[in-house]
């Protein structure tokens, strides 16, 4: 074999590449030629030099105090007398470390694992919140906008029959859409929802389905699609879930 | 910064705590960033830094100058601990799969790391290795930082063994006229 393939593979494992039988080749030749010594060393170096040639970046003091004082602490201790006996029993104390440093080990694991998996849970409670807070604060800022529009009209829902202690504000715009506020309605039962209806001339339309939080509260929006004409009524009734074209169910709520 | 590295190595081996402070005031600032680039990870990247020279501290009297610069040296023993980190990391996340994968690993990690990581591969690309072809860079890349094997990285670039094996003598090449001062 020329010695052709092995500048090759000096370039290769200088640059920790090498595998496999290359490698196994490569380590039984490495010791015997110092051509291929050299041709190491020389990579390495290039390497390393190309490394260090990019912009410093001092790391943190902690790191350099840390070290400094790690280094302080050893020296000195280095040979005293007492190494010599502790040599004896350092056998014994190897094997308990062994044990200990494996049991330290895998709780440390076992500890870290909990640490991930409570913190995956917190961070998707977070996420969880943030976006509701977001679609609640877009809520209120659609409300908010649509005051500001003198055409909007703030109009007064009354409970009936049995929900008669149920109230509900609705601020309305004819092209804007509109926000309704409801509170003091029981939750829907199973199968129902509350459907929301604009009446004009007589005709009721759809207005979206929704439902109450356990204290009896809800914010609907209504979106500038349905607004279409002047709505003389707003009105609230319970009807099957998925809902229906035309009211069926009994009214909960109605505006004058 | 052939000898003078050298003659620390030296004087720290005897025991010189001040040579040792020198040592780290001279290579640190270089180490790092190397460290971070691999890593990915500031608090990781320290962590390692710290292996990486106290390892040097311990490991002062085996130095032989004729087996390798002082830069060599440190860089290459930086680049075995980074590389042991990232595989630690890894492992420690496969253990986990199940609890970490979807939430933590899932979400938000942008893939190239911070803006900071980021910020410093320009730093490192504007180096010596910006010499190279984007080809040349890719497999030093590939090799160095990230640690594959010849083998992985043909293929992981879908290209014949011996190509790769190639291309990495003619990077090198290539980058030893970029570092040698003309």
């Amino acid at each position: 074999m020329s010695h052709e393939p092995f500048e090759t593979l000096a370039a290769v494992y200088a640059a920790g590449a090498l595998d496999g039988d290359d490698l196994v080749q490569f380590e039984a030749h490495l010791p015997g030629c110092a051509e291929c010594q050299a041709a190491v060393r020389e990579a390495q170096d290039t390497l390393a030099r190309a490394m260090l040639s990019a912009r410093p970046q001092t790391p943190l003091p902690a790191v350099r105090e840390a070290l400094v004082r790690r280094v302080e602490r050893t020296r000195g201790a280095g040979r005293r007398a007492w190494l010599t006996w502790a040599a004896a029993t350092a056998v014994v104390a190897a094997v308990a470390a062994g044990f200990t440093a494996t049991w330290v080990a895998v709780r440390y694991e076992a500890r870290l694992g909990q640490m991930a998996r409570e913190t995956a849970a917190v961070k998707e409670r977070l996420t969880r919140n943030e976006a509701a807070l977001q679609e609640q604060v877009a809520l209120y800022r659609g409300a908010v906008e649509l005051l500001r529009d003198p055409a909007t009209r703030v109009v007064d829902l009354r409970g009936q029959g049995t929900a008669a202690s149920a109230s509900g504000r609705m601020i309305w715009n004819d092209a804007g859409g509109g926000h309704l506020f409801v509170a003091g309605l029981p939750p829907a039962p199973a199968g129902k929802t509350y459907a929301l209806w604009t009446i004009s001339g007589g005709t009721p339309r759809a207005a979206g389905l929704f439902g109450v939080d356990a204290s009896g509260r809800s914010a609907h929006r209504i979106a500038p699609e349905v607004a279409r004409g002047a709505v003389g009524v707003f009105a609230v009734t319970l009807e099957p879930e998925g809902g229906t074209p035309a009211p069926t169910g009994p009214i909960v709520l109605a505006s004058k | 910064m052939g000898t003078p590295g050298g003659d620390l190595i030296r004087v720290m081996a005897a025991g010189d705590r001040d040579a040792f402070a020198r040592f780290y005031d001279r290579y640190a600032p270089f180490v790092f960033p190397f460290v971070l680039r691999i890593v990915r990870d500031r608090a990781d990247a320290a962590d390692v830094l710290q292996d990486v020279f106290w390892e040097a501290w311990r490991g002062a009297a085996a130095y032989d100058s004729a087996r390798g610069t002082p830069e060599a040296w440190i860089i290459t023993r930086a680049r075995t601990r980074a590389i042991d980190r990232v595989r630690a990391v890894r492992r420690r996340g496969e253990t986990f799969v199940a609890a970490v994968d979807e939430a933590t690993v899932g979400a938000p990690t942008p893939p190239g790391g911070d803006a900071a990581v980021r910020a410093e591969e320009r730093q490192l690309v504007a180096s010596a290795l910006a010499q190279l072809s984007e080809a040349q860079r890719e497999i030093i890349e590939l090799a160095y930082y990230s640690g594959l094997t010849q083998r992985e990285i043909a293929e992981r670039l879908a290209q014949p063994l011996g190509t790769v094996k190639t291309r990495i003598r003619l990077a090198l090449a290539r980058l030893r006229e970029a570092v040698t001062p003309t």
